[in-house]
């Protein structure tokens, strides 16, 4: 606690701001029937005093904004804001922009609703600081912007002489806009290939499908035409919300849709299905092998497809023959009836639609697989690219104008002599520690350029293997929650020659930083356009700057390009002018940077031109499965099988293989001392990661680190409802809260990341990311091999006790 | 009367994502921590793993009969005849809480940070919402849930999306329909 009482005194200027916090005068409900000019008549019942009914966005100024609440420089909602006397007051949803799935509403979710307040937070971080004090100490002096980039500067300089470019790392903390384009873009004109991606993303998803099934997609995108509708591991309740998954999702029940809900906890989404799959974390390749014993045993396949689009049936049909439902159901603790009665659904009811999500895929030890096995359930059932089934989205009219992506410059990136004799793309030799295999990273298969796995990267500054990081860069990223096992974090910042941090607010990474760098929210600047095509129209927002940044906070953007130019880099960098790097976005467009600037709500191009969207070409499998090999699903995979793995130390298999967590209830002795699972649902509607636990409308819907238990096993552990409890596996221990769930198996405790930012509105405090705190990645295994071998994904699933909480 | 207030609410759309509860805070600037004028709440039914549960999103209810006003010793509760909203005027609100005791559903609050004065739900006509614009907790709801209008609008608006509503059950006539 040391540290978080030294750096907060340092920034405890701000505290008094809260107070601001009032947010507007409270118009209370004096409304009867008197107008309010004509408040004389008194007494009677239907008449009051003081009329206040006005519209509060009278008087406003009005400005747009993409809305940042589910990820800094995220452009999936646009919000329109209203500033009263320079502050933001209210937040609504832009219709325009056709939030939530097309629907024109000011419909936004709550964390768009809660971000009137965001910016003001205490936990802002105000000015540019340098540490004075050893690392990890968290003691800080206030330096310059000028002072901050030219010591920044001459740092990354004198490492890249003594270390080479490669030395620098960049963390991505999802994927941000700003790092995805001019981080990425800096990454290549200064010759490192060390963009530091999570290994928990939509990015692992995305690979499994294309090494399967190519260009396909098991995700309905015509979700009023599905039939059967599969929710495995996804929870749209919590991420995204507005992309629209929610609100199609219920209306298509209305219709009739079924909905299987596959997941350990029965949460607000899962309500909302027909049968729900309690399923032991980490357990769903195992399942999903049962499933494709059942399908493909019982002959519940399309024939025809299987003959024309796959390779290797009949291979996958042997190895899929040992894993029985009732295998299956020994290992994943779901009823053996259940697992077939299912099987049986997915083999027979057409259209079917899967989605699939971060709980399986990026978060597990075999997610690969995990997904792989989805993707070739829904291929062999016939159910790819038809109305209502995978994928198959009505072709939409073109965009009215398109906006030119910021060059990358990915060719400045210059290839080894080992890149060119392996067949590489440039710079993969050199990559610190491959998030996917060497080979498998090209332009096909990026995100936007080669990818070092996070935890992976930040662990060679210890391990110095194959050579370590030494220069390392986090914007809106921490770290000491974003990976596993903040403890070893911890001990590799330490050892990091220079740790840049910039955020918004102080994240628990800061306190190992060198320099702490004061990071503007996306309210507070002009710097970001996206556009949103539409059936009726095409839209273009930009942020507004809708209010003056606080403190000396600085865009992320503006960053790059003040320290591009100090490093000499500048003329790649629009000699440090943004709006430069703005207008070339727009040009073409016919609109001008200063028209989209002063657009409050945007700029709406309507089609007049009578275009709709048509139905697509349907089982276009010629075209969607181009690009693998013999043009077919891979049910035996010879797009990965037989090459080497992401760490080079074996090959990759063939078929969907059960690895499962690192710590189960089938090790035995393990499981008399840890008897529960413990897990975490990752992202939560009430945060963003482990950010806006400062956010006091937020957080006061989830005041403290909770963990869900079922009263029966509470019961068993001695534990009671909203007590503290202290919650230990084979790694670590932490401090949470108890809540009282039916919805959740007794042997499965499920919890939340990141609760380390205080809430001074509400007077709650942060936890500590160690050991007797609340971040929950203390708990997890952390060992690199253990990861998938494919998509580096690591466990987020082990085993617990739990006891009451005693202060030592 | 002329017609009545309330709202539509469509159980099986809620996903209790709190837009509702948080739209309303942040539009009548009601401090995190302190009172909700609207509260998502949730029931859990059955055991492990049969289980089912439901969300309400709760707000005044705009009952015919409000027991609050009959309750209230000074008059400070009126029911609006243009449009039978219940309303309070806290300038005559003594701070009694003899409506809390009265109200079957909950619904009035008393707000230390407002000087203890009975604060509710206002159907969002102290925000000039009701010109065609539905209330705050409704406009924001990512999934269409939740609706507001007179009766017959949100009637009409049910008939239109093939549901079948039944008023609120419980005491008071109130003004809320519930779509099954």
């Amino acid at each position: 606690m040391d540290k978080n009482v030294s750096r907060r005194g340092f920034v405890g200027a701000s505290a008094a701001l809260g107070s601001l916090l009032a947010l507007g005068a409270c118009s209370n409900a004096n409304v009867g029937d008197t107008p309010a000019n004509d408040s004389s008549k008194e007494s009677s019942k239907t008449s009051t005093t003081a009329q206040v009914s006005q519209d509060p966005r009278e008087g406003c100024e009005v400005s747009n904004n993409w809305c940042q609440m589910c990820g800094a420089a995220q452009t999936n909602c646009c919000v329109t804001c209203y500033t009263k006397d320079g502050k933001l007051v209210y937040i609504e949803g832009n219709p325009d922009a056709g939030n939530n799935g097309g629907q024109e509403t000011h419909s936004i979710c709550l964390k768009g609703n809660a971000a009137v307040s965001m910016p003001y937070s205490p936990q802002r971080i105000q000015y540019p600081m340098k540490r004075v004090g050893e690392k990890g100490e968290g003691k800080f002096e206030r330096i310059t912007w000028e002072q901050a980039i030219k010591e920044i500067a001459a740092k990354f300089k004198e490492n890249k002489e003594k270390y080479g470019p490669e030395s620098l790392g960049i963390l991505s903390p999802e994927f941000y806009p700003v790092l995805g384009t001019l981080g990425r873009r800096f990454l290549n004109v200064y010759g490192s290939p060390n963009y530091m991606h999570s290994g928990i993303c939509a990015l692992q998803r995305m690979a499994a499908g294309k090494i399967s099934i190519g260009k396909a997609k098991t995700a309905p995108a015509q979700m009023d035409k599905t039939k059967l509708l599969v929710v495995w591991g996804a929870n749209y309740g919590n991420s995204g919300m507005n992309k629209g998954n929610p609100a199609k999702h219920v209306k298509a029940q209305e219709k009739g849709m079924k909905v299987i809900s596959i997941k350990p906890m029965l949460d607000p989404m899962a309500a909302r299905s027909d049968i729900w799959m309690p399923i032991r974390p980490g357990t769903d390749a195992a399942l999903g092998l049962a499933f494709l014993n059942v399908i493909i045993g019982e002959e519940f396949y399309d024939k025809e497809f299987v003959e024309n689009w796959t390779v290797g049936f009949d291979e996958l049909a042997e190895h899929v023959k040992p894993f029985t439902p009732a295998w299956a159901s020994e290992i994943t603790g779901l009823e053996e009836s259940q697992i077939n009665e299912v099987a049986h659904m997915l083999g027979t009811e057409s259209p079917l639609g899967i989605i699939y999500g971060n709980g399986i895929c990026d978060q597990a030890n075999d997610g690969n697989w995990q997904a792989v096995i989805p993707c070739l359930i829904s291929a062999i059932t016939g159910n790819l690219d038809i109305p209502g089934g995978g994928g198959a989205g009505k072709k939409m009219p073109a965009p009215l104008v398109k906006l030119n992506p910021v060059d990358r410059l990915t060719d400045r990136l210059q290839a080894s002599e080992e890149d060119k004799a392996k067949g590489y793309h440039a710079g993969m030799a050199k990559l610190n520690a491959p998030e996917f295999p060497r080979w498998y990273q090209n332009p096909k298969t990026w995100e936007s350029g080669p990818n070092t796995a996070y935890y992976k990267g930040i662990m060679s500054i210890l391990t110095e293997k194959p050579y370590p990081i030494k220069t390392l860069l986090g914007q809106k990223s921490n770290p000491m929650s974003s990976t596993r096992q903040p403890k070893k974090v911890a001990e590799a910042l330490k050892k990091c020659d220079c740790y840049v941090a910039m955020d918004t607010t102080w994240n628990a990474s800061c306190d190992y930083a060198d320099y702490v760098l004061p990071a503007a929210t996306g309210y507070e600047t002009s710097h970001q356009i996206a556009l949103k095509n539409r059936p009726n129209g095409t839209f273009i927002g930009m942020n507004n700057g809708t209010i003056e940044p606080m403190y000396e906070s600085k865009s992320d953007w503006q960053f790059y390009l003040d320290l591009a130019v100090e490093l000499g880099m500048g003329e790649d960098f629009w000699n440090g002018d943004m709006d430069e790097c703005l207008r070339e976005q727009l040009e073409g467009t016919g609109i001008t940077l200063e028209e989209l600037r002063s657009a409050p709500k945007g700029i709406f191009i309507k089609r007049e031109d009578g275009a709709k969207p048509e139905e697509p070409t349907y089982k276009n499998y010629e075209k969607l499965f181009e690009d693998l090999p013999e043009g077919k699903v891979q049910c035996k995979n010879l797009r990965i099988g037989g090459k080497p793995n992401n760490t080079e130390t074996g090959t990759l298999g063939y078929f969907p293989e059960y690895k499962g967590p690192q710590e189960t209830l089938q090790d035995k002795e393990l499981a008399e001392k840890y008897p529960l699972i413990i897990t975490d649902v990752h992202a939560h509607r009430t945060c963003q990661h482990g950010h806006y636990h400062d956010v006091a409308y937020l957080r006061e819907l989830a005041p403290y680190p909770w963990v869900i238990i079922n009263p029966k096993a509470a019961d068993k552990y001695g534990i009671k409802d909203d007590q503290w409890v202290r919650v230990e596996s084979p790694h670590g221990y932490v401090k949470l809260r108890t809540k009282f769930y039916e919805g959740i198996s007794p042997e499965v405790l499920m919890t939340k990341r990141g609760f380390a930012q205080p809430c001074d509105d509400l007077g709650l405090e942060g936890y500590p990311n160690y050991d007797g705190g609340s971040e929950i990645n203390v708990l997890y295994d952390s060992e690199i091999e253990n990861f998938d071998d494919f998509n580096s994904a690591m466990a987020k699933q082990t085993l617990v006790s739990i006891t009451p909480w005693e202060e030592k | 009367m002329a017609s009545q207030v309330g709202f539509l609410y469509i159980p099986n759309r809620c996903i209790q994502c709190w837009a509702c509860q948080v739209s309303c805070k942040q539009w009548h600037g009601i401090k995190a921590g302190s009172i909700a004028r609207r509260v998502v709440v949730d029931t859990v039914e059955g055991e492990f793993p049969k289980v089912q549960r439901t969300f309400n999103s709760k707000a005044c209810n705009y009952c015919e009969t409000p027991a609050c006003l009959e309750a209230c010793p000074v008059g400070a509760i009126s029911k609006r005849k243009d449009n039978g909203a219940v309303v309070v005027d806290q300038d005559t609100c003594i701070s009694c809480k003899t409506c809390v005791e009265a109200c079957p559903y909950d619904v009035p609050q008393y707000d230390p940070e407002h000087g203890e004065k009975m604060d509710k739900c206002d159907h969002c006509m102290s925000l000039n919402v009701g010109d065609g614009e539905e209330t705050r907790c409704v406009q924001t709801c990512p999934t269409q849930a939740l609706h507001s209008g007179t009766l017959e609008e949100l009637k009409k608006k049910a008939e239109e999306m093939g549901l079948t509503v039944e008023p609120l059950d419980g005491p008071l006539n109130p003004s809320v329909l519930i779509a099954k």
